[in-house]
């Protein structure tokens, strides 16, 4: 055969080139999900009532859409949002793998598993970076057509970035339930019930018990205070409810890009009579918040990631 | 010279259950060497040891001199695997899964354009690689799994049943597929459960079963070192006593039928004989109308070492 010559050349072909073709066979194998593009439809159209709707309804009263400046900078796919492209993206990534055999062919090429493993969280990473500018340019436009003048429009891709980080991290607990199970259902199942727990949990334990700050530390919505503190020098702060947790990086990132001095004051309610005054529990600065969402964030990314690797890393391919 | 593949007392279990007992196998390099055994031999077990799928529980493996301990793709550079029914994303279409494998092996643009469609041509896939593989027949699949293993011209291909699946057609054409890449240089490490198909392509053969091997020799040294002495059957006109008992004084014969005009000859050798038997024979006044020296077929040489390793 005519390329044993060239092959005596290629004893160590590049690292770039191989990995390259890791993420094309996972992006190639991401962009045709009916699933995937299933999802980015419906993504388009919440994007698409959210711009739509509001004018819809002020002509049925018979009023114009006041403007809104912040429209496209306070954008987001929302935790809902953040949680289903996760699970599209990477729910059958590695699982889904063992689960046709697809891994066997796979894993007999000259690829390291821990190559194999960056390359598809990587394929991810450009899949939802793409669809998220996307879905995000439409909304600016969007809202510039419905809303007006947008401000603030340089600080939409550091939105971008949060928002990616908050996906990132369901993102890596579903890949890290999917290697280990090596079951889709279960990965999809296991993910859905974290984050259905959280999500119904967190506004109970945030409103109504003293352990507000635990949110703080868990994956999800987080944790929910409410600005309105006078800063110094800058006026007064608009009222406003703020999350921590996972899921508000993007906000709260705007939030400290926009207002550095915000602190957020996290309440308890102890009861429904009326006079009765809510708890306030502790203060913190926005800084903090946000420091501590993108460390919990890169934490529990990282965290879910290894297992996940070490999982591929030790797994045996019975079947 | 180094050989292509050489595990000694490997094993792997799973749970309670040895798969693979203490294996030591030997593939030359630039053979076709057969691995036989009956279902659940620990066939397919062993060939995932050896293509990294599996971690063994003992013992020491070998691929083209290198050691497979943990993860080794610079082994897989060199070597071709196609597994037992192969399945490929059935989102990819046939030529991007092997420009994509390609890449994987560091193979240049230039180099897949030219090797993708010689390979597409030689299984029979060319006019459907730009088909989704969703599409593809279990057959179509099966003969892309042969197209993927030789991608870079490996220098060993190991071969999980290629011929599961296939119509008789394609059987025929994998068998010659083989017989050619052999040709080329490369060793072939083919598992298969057909016994005509290993006999026809294989130069050696290693049997086992119940993870145990029970034999690992050439193909012709496996048959005559089992079969015993071979059975030589003539056929002679005007048979006579004469001639029956000047056959029977030659001190190679063990036993002695007659079937009409048909001698079978026990011969205690397995060495050819043909020329004193003829000999004697015309010297008693016969004349020999056909004669054949008969071994016994790899499949009755497997059936008698897996009936033995059965207790039967």
């Amino acid at each position: 055969m005519s390329g044993v010559k060239n092959k005596e050349v290629r004893t160590n072909p590049s690292w770039t080139t191989r990995f390259l073709a890791v993420v094309r066979y996972e992006l190639l194998w991401d962009i045709r999900k009916k699933k995937f593009l299933g999802m980015v439809i419906v993504a388009f159209v919440f994007a698409t009532l959210g711009l739509a709707l509001p004018v819809i309804l002020s002509n049925m009263v018979g009023q114009s859409v006041g403007p809104n400046p912040d429209y496209a900078v306070s954008s987001g796919a929302g935790s809902l949002g953040f949680f289903l492209f996760a699970l599209v993206t990477a729910m059958n990534s590695i699982s889904g793998e063992f689960e046709s055999g697809t891994i066997v062919p796979l894993l007999t090429k000259p690829v390291s598993r821990t190559m194999v493993f960056l390359g598809k969280l990587f394929a991810a990473f450009i899949i939802l970076f793409a669809t998220y500018v996307v879905l995000f340019v439409y909304t600016t436009i969007g809202g510039t057509i419905v809303y007006g003048p947008q401000n603030n429009l340089q600080l939409v891709p550091l939105t971008l970035i949060g928002n990616i980080l908050s996906t990132f991290v369901w993102v890596a607990i579903v890949l890290a339930i999917g290697s280990l199970s090596k079951s889709s259902l279960i990965a999809a199942l296991g993910t859905f019930g974290i984050f259905i727990a959280l999500f119904i949990s967190a506004p109970i334990v945030s409103v109504f018990s003293e352990q507000a700050w635990v949110l703080t530390y868990l994956p999800g919505s987080g944790a929910t205070g409410v600005s309105g503190s006078v800063s110094q020098g800058q006026g007064m702060v608009p009222t406003k409810s703020i999350s921590t947790g996972t899921d508000n990086i993007a906000a709260n990132l705007i939030n400290y890009i926009l207002y550095p001095s915000m602190n957020v004051t996290f309440y308890k309610i102890s009861g429904f009579q009326p006079g009765q005054s809510p708890q306030i529990l502790y203060e913190e600065p926005i800084s903090l918040v946000l420091a501590t969402s993108i460390a919990v964030a890169f934490t529990y990314i990282l965290a879910f990631l290894l297992i996940s690797w070490y999982a591929l890393k030790r797994a045996q391919v019975l079947e | 010279m180094e050989l292509a593949i050489e595990t000694s007392g490997l094993t792997k279990r799973y749970g309670s259950l040895t798969a693979v007992n203490k294996l030591d196998l030997k593939v030359e390099p630039n053979t076709i060497h057969g691995f036989m055994g009956p279902n659940g031999a620990g066939k397919t077990t062993t060939i995932k040891v050896l293509v990294g799928l599996l971690k063994p529980d003992g013992g020491a493996v070998k691929v083209l001199g290198q050691e497979v301990r943990g993860d080794r793709p610079d082994v897989r550079l060199r070597m071709g695997y196609m597994p037992e029914l192969p399945k490929f994303p059935k989102h990819l279409k046939g030529w991007e899964l092997l420009d994509i494998y390609g890449e994987m092996y560091g193979m240049t643009t230039q180099e897949r354009k030219e090797q993708i469609p010689r390979l597409l041509e030689m299984v029979g896939l060319r006019g459907r690689e730009r088909d989704l593989l969703g599409k593809y027949s279990k057959g179509m699949q099966q003969r892309l799994g042969i197209a993927q293993a030789l991608l870079d011209e490996p220098e060993l291909v190991i071969l999980d049943e290629p011929s599961l699946g296939l119509d008789p057609v394609g059987m025929v054409e994998v068998r010659e597929l083989v017989k050619g890449i052999a040709k080329e240089g490369v060793t072939v490490f083919i598992s298969s459960h057909l016994l005509f198909e290993v006999e026809q392509i294989c130069s050696h053969v290693t049997i086992i079963h119940r993870g145990v091997s029970l034999v690992s020799d050439t193909l012709q040294n496996v048959s005559s070192k089992l079969s015993g002495p071979a059975t030589l059957h003539v056929e002679v006109t005007k048979l006579s006593e004469g001639i029956v008992e000047a056959v029977k004084k030659l001190p190679f014969v063990s036993n002695l039928t007659q079937e009409g005009n048909t001698l079978m000859i026990e011969l205690k050798t397995s060495d050819d004989v043909r020329p004193q038997v003829s000999q004697e024979i015309t010297k008693s006044g016969g004349v020999i109308v056909s004669m054949n020296q008969k071994g016994r077929t790899l499949e009755e040489v497997f059936m008698q070492l897996v009936t033995k390793s059965q207790g039967g």
